[in-house]
């Protein structure tokens, strides 16, 4: 998988997405085959980098099996065209005319018809193991557990189960956005390391991993080093055998907020 | 008019006086700031000292004013005669006492949820002023010309059809009885243009269309009838010389922005300046900085007029750091390329031939499979205000290092809806922002003061030594002007999309600045 990581597709000049009027997009022809290659094919380009090459999930969800926000044709060219608000997904209206929009849907919907994929591992084996290895230590799930890494409560609607275990076994690769790892070398030589909880020109605060706050004003520190590809989450290549890794993404999938 | 005409060359030729204004009949008028940036030179430099490197460590907020609406403030205030007159978007205008704080009156076009803004937010960047009157736009597509003593409205003259994509947000500039208005549109597949109204009566006096029709000049540029859509749009304003009454006016992208296979060629009149006769209209010269744009580098950025020795021979200047990443130093009496070098990184070009062509690198251009290029499409500065200081010779430019990978999508035209044929990946994580101070001579970097983003705040330079800019992240500070280094900061709790001000108020300089949905003005403890 590519290193996606945080960065957000951003389409033209298209700064406040969620201000723009209603679609106006038609829903249109029956689906045929060359609309499903011609919407595979801008799908591949522009889709696939946050959903995975046949919508297997990465960044973003998973699109094989029952869609969380569409039913039909009609929604799934709705959502394409005007992203959904409050989440990653960007309006396409910019770079995509409606039919290619109307194509890359049927694309999409015809992934969606496909058999659900099934989860290699057992979401309530994994559940065991969410708790045995303390994941609550760092992560929120329904209200409960600590501070330090991104809240999971949503994560399976979010996320897609090859970046769920990519994000266990190389935590490094699948850095979420807004938890960069800095290190602060203050005046008299102590290093401070931890996530940075947010920046400005002139301060930084940073989040130990004892959850301490520091609050440190730049022109006092001898220097700040920004790892963009570090992270305070281990690994657990070898703490988990392949059989409980697939447990444990079963239950991460499972994870899809209150009903 | 003279009045006003009189202060620009004044604050063109002196860096050390200021002109002593009345506008109206008001007894208070002095440090004004009549026009968005600031002269006609668009230095947005203010020949005011009294807040310096000495003491602008004790600069303090006088108050905040929040206006109708919400959303970034992206407006430069004027100010006149003790009222700051300020915009918010979508379109509104207030006029705030600048000893209270407090708002004299409010006006606010209504603007329906169906009104079209393909391709920028729905805002509004300030207003022209002469006498009595001031002009806005309308991101509905007019220009409406207002009483600056009651916000009453005088006339309301038609621009552009918003319902393909016309908006009006610049500020509009006024020369002579002249109001000059740019218009926005560029990624719904407008064709660009300028236009003059009277002043007085709002009667339109000439347009100038930025993209040539069949048989005018540069027409070869454009194949079949790409032309009509062709793009070229005038959405930030413009620089005058009133000497040689030449209007200096950058245009945007040619469209489809990204993918330009129906635009072999040129797209002559596209990424541009412009230098247009003011009586007339009609184009003395041009110059291109991106021919065949397929990355959406504008070149609307703010034109700068300047005297400088360049090559061993004192020359009139227009220099533009641009969003492709090039500094541009050209002859601004006939156009001529006189310089050209990067001062951001870029990917994208070898360097700028003896005629200021950019040398470009194969394999570039936006592709299905995405295309990693330096600067990114928001360019390496966009419409944030530069400052140039008479004092230093320095042009501050606020910059933005980051690159996108770009893609090209199919495209087909349809009224009122994005004509662009790509997207752009943005490398958030690895991108940053900076204050660069440029020589304006060479174009060399004599300092850089990094920001955590890519910025949006323009910048203001001062007599009193100092630049003030500000952050994504809501700093609003001051830099020495020779040095880059900080004096003085002070968080505004919102993001800084706007370019500062300053003005003097019964001998009492003050700094503006908007962030977030608010203005701030800031002043030394009386």
């Amino acid at each position: 998988m590519p290193r996606a990581r945080t960065a957000l597709l951003v389409l033209g000049l298209l700064l406040h997405a969620s201000s723009f009027s209603v679609a106006q997009t038609r829903t249109a022809a029956p689906a045929n085959t060359t609309d499903v290659a011609a919407g595979r094919k801008v799908f591949d380009a522009q889709c696939a980098w946050c959903h995975g090459t046949d919508g297997t999930g990465g960044t973003g969800p998973n699109l094989q099996g029952k869609l969380a926000h569409a039913t039909d044709l009609k929604s799934i060219v709705d959502i394409i065209t005007s992203g959904i608000p409050g989440t990653e997904m960007p309006s396409f209206r910019s770079p995509l005319t409606e039919r290619s929009i109307r194509q890359t849907a049927t694309y999409v919907r015809s992934l969606s018809r496909g058999a659900a994929r099934t989860t290699a591992g057992d979401a309530q084996r994994g559940a065991a193991l969410y708790s045995s290895n303390n994941c609550g230590g760092c992560h929120v799930v329904n209200g409960v557990g600590g501070i330090l890494g991104p809240e999971l409560t949503t994560i399976g609607a979010r996320r897609g189960p090859p970046y769920l275990r990519e994000a266990v076994v190389t935590p490094e690769a699948t850095h979420p956005p807004g938890y960069l790892v800095v290190k602060a070398t203050t005046a008299d030589g102590q290093d401070v390391r931890g996530i940075r909880v947010t920046e400005d020109v002139f301060w930084i605060h940073v989040r130990d991993a004892a959850g301490t706050v520091h609050a440190l004003e730049k022109s006092k520190l001898q220097r700040v080093e920004r790892d963009l590809t570090a992270t305070l989450m281990p690994s657990y290549a070898t703490r988990l055998s392949s059989a409980q890794l697939d447990d444990l993404v079963a239950y991460l999938s499972s994870l899809r907020g209150a009903k | 008019m003279k009045r006003l005409f009189a202060a620009a060359l004044f604050v063109l030729g002196s860096a050390t006086v200021f002109a002593q204004l009345k506008l109206t009949e008001s007894p208070t008028a002095d440090g004004q700031w009549l026009m968005y940036s600031g002269s006609y030179a668009s230095h947005r430099f203010s020949p005011l000292r009294q807040i310096s490197t000495d003491n602008v460590a004790r600069l303090r907020p006088s108050w905040v004013y929040q206006p109708p609406g919400t959303g970034a403030l992206e407006s430069t205030p004027l100010f006149a005669n003790g009222i700051l007159y300020v915009t918010a978007g979508p379109t509104a205008v207030s006029a705030v006492d600048v000893r209270s704080g407090k708002a004299l009156w409010e006006w606010t076009r209504p603007i329906q949820s169906s009104v079209l803004n393909l391709g920028f937010p729905r805002v509004n960047r300030g207003v022209a002023m002469l006498d009595n009157t001031l002009f806005v736009g309308t991101l509905d597509g007019y220009l409406v010309a207002l009483d600056a003593r009651s916000g009453v409205e005088r006339w309301t003259v038609h621009v552009g059809e918003n319902p393909v994509g016309h908006s009006v947000t610049a500020a509009p500039l006024v020369v002579d009885n002249k109001v000059i208005v740019g218009i926005s549109g560029g990624e719904a597949g407008i064709r660009g243009f300028l236009d003059a109204y009277d002043a007085k009566t709002g009667k339109q006096l000439w347009r100038y269309w930025t993209i040539p029709s069949p048989g005018e000049p540069g027409s070869d540029s454009w194949p079949a009838d790409s032309w009509v859509h062709g793009g070229g749009a005038t959405w930030l304003t413009g620089s005058y010389d009133p000497e040689l009454k030449l209007l200096y006016w950058g245009t945007g992208n040619p469209g489809p922005d990204w993918n330009g296979d129906s635009r072999i060629g040129d797209n002559f009149g596209t990424s541009s300046v412009v230098a247009l006769d003011v009586e007339t209209g009609k184009a003395r010269w041009s110059f291109q900085f991106t021919p065949h744009d397929v990355h959406d580098w504008d070149a609307n950025q703010i034109p700068v007029l300047v005297d400088a020795e360049i090559g061993g021979r004192q020359r009139a200047l227009l220099v533009m750091a641009n969003r492709n990443a090039f500094y541009y130093a050209l002859d601004r009496k006939t156009g001529e390329f006189l310089l050209g070098v990067p001062y951001a990184k870029q990917t994208w070009a070898k360097g700028l031939d003896d005629r200021g062509r950019p040398i470009l690198i194969p394999g570039m251009d936006p592709s299905e499979k995405g295309t990693l290029v330096y600067p990114s499409l928001q360019g390496a500065t966009n419409w944030a205000s530069p400052s140039y200081s008479p004092m230093t010779g320095l042009l501050y430019v606020p910059v933005r290092e980051m690159g996108s990978v770009y893609y090209k999508t199919a495209v087909e035209y349809r009224p009122g809806t994005y004509y662009t044929g790509g997207s752009e990946k943005r490398l958030d994580e690895e991108s940053w922002g900076a204050v660069r101070a440029l020589d304006v001579r060479t174009g060399k970097q004599a300092w850089d003061f990094a920001l955590p983003t890519p910025t949006w705040a323009g910048v203001m330079s001062t007599a009193g030594g100092l630049v003030f800019s500000g952050s994504n992240e809501g700093n609003f500070f001051a830099l020495d002007a020779k040095t880059g280094k900080p004096l003085w900061q002070f968080q505004t709790g919102g993001p800084i999309r706007s370019g500062p001000m300053s003005f003097a108020m019964n001998g009492r300089q003050h700094v503006a600045v908007a962030g977030g949905h608010a203005l701030f003005v800031f002043a030394l403890p009386e």
